[in-house]
């Protein structure tokens, strides 16, 4: 019974961690959308916002990879704390003058510093409720690669969304070094190569689907390993016999 | 000096995948790293006047 319980309780946390990992997915797309489809350059600020981003998406992550656990939110937690700063500074840099317009176009009426420091507000509360609810971390939960989820969806959905996270942040590092190079980046970058509005929304969907389809080919690599330890060497002589 | 920031959290990705316990302090470090670097462009102040 109480194993029921447990295991239940890690599937509703995953799944909660996978869709706030999609989440945190789709903010670091819709930036990289607007440095890739409209050339605008994120700006050092903006570049320390990314950066709290991906520590943000660490603790999920490491939930999902390693199990349910306290200190993985703590990390999300500072890791907002971080790319908060980075948010309220840059707004405060931009409302203490009010013919100051903005760094960057707008999205649904906010900047995306703005949106930035909505997400991070976001997800130091969610990780702050989610410590509360302690049935997760009592039952013994190794991550989606060791003990998998019932759902096999769900897995999956880890693995894919772990990709995608892991992809996204290669390309925003790597997309620093002709912006940046090695020392500080510069505080206005000129604008860079465009795609345009379909090009960069295209290549952000790309990148999801190689991710899921990755996700599919771990899944079904790693689930084949676990059958063949589960399965021991007496069964398989049985299953060479039969 | 930003580039290092995200090649550090490249370091954290590797050591999430290949659960290696130094990963969660490589974060932390991280994280106060970002902090510094934060530090380091916060060049303009802020004409506030609270």
């Amino acid at each position: 019974m109480l194993n029921a319980i447990n295991a239940r309780a890690t599937d509703i946390s995953r799944l909660i961690n996978l869709l706030a990992l999609l989440g945190l997915v789709v903010v670091i797309a819709g930036s990289l959308d607007l440095q890739f489809g409209f050339g605008e350059q994120p700006c050092p600020l903006c570049l320390v916002q990314r950066s709290g981003m991906i520590g943000l998406a660490v603790g999920p992550l490491l939930n999902l990879l390693w199990g349910m656990r306290p200190a993985h939110y703590a990390i999300s937690i500072l890791a907002a704390v971080a790319g908060g700063a980075g948010s309220v500074r840059q707004i405060l840099l931009h409302i203490a003058d009010p013919a100051d317009p903005g760094y960057g176009p707008a999205v649904l009426g906010f900047h995306l510093y703005t949106w930035a420091f909505i997400t991070f507000l976001i997800g130091t509360v969610g990780c702050a409720l989610l410590i509360m609810w302690t049935a997760p971390f009592d039952a013994a939960d190794n991550g989606v690669l060791r003990t998998p989820s019932h759902a096999r969806a769900l897995t999956i959905g880890a693995l894919g969304v772990i990709t995608w996270v892991t992809i996204d942040a290669l390309i925003i590092g790597l997309a620093v070094l002709p912006e940046c190079g090695l020392g500080p980046c510069p505080d206005n970058p000129d604008p860079g190569p465009a795609a345009g509005d379909i090009g960069g929304a295209l290549l952000m969907v790309g990148v999801g689907i190689v991710s899921i389809v990755i996700g599919y080919l771990l899944d079904r690599r790693f689930s084949n390993r676990l059958a063949s330890l589960t399965r021991g060497p007496d069964t398989a002589t049985e299953d060479d016999h039969g | 000096m930003m580039f290092s920031m995200f090649v550090v959290w490249i370091i954290v990705f590797v050591g999430a995948f290949q659960r290696r316990r130094w990963t969660v302090p490589v974060a932390l470090a991280n994280l106060v790293w970002t902090l510094v670097v934060l530090n380091l462009h916060m060049t303009d102040p802020i004409p506030l006047n609270f």
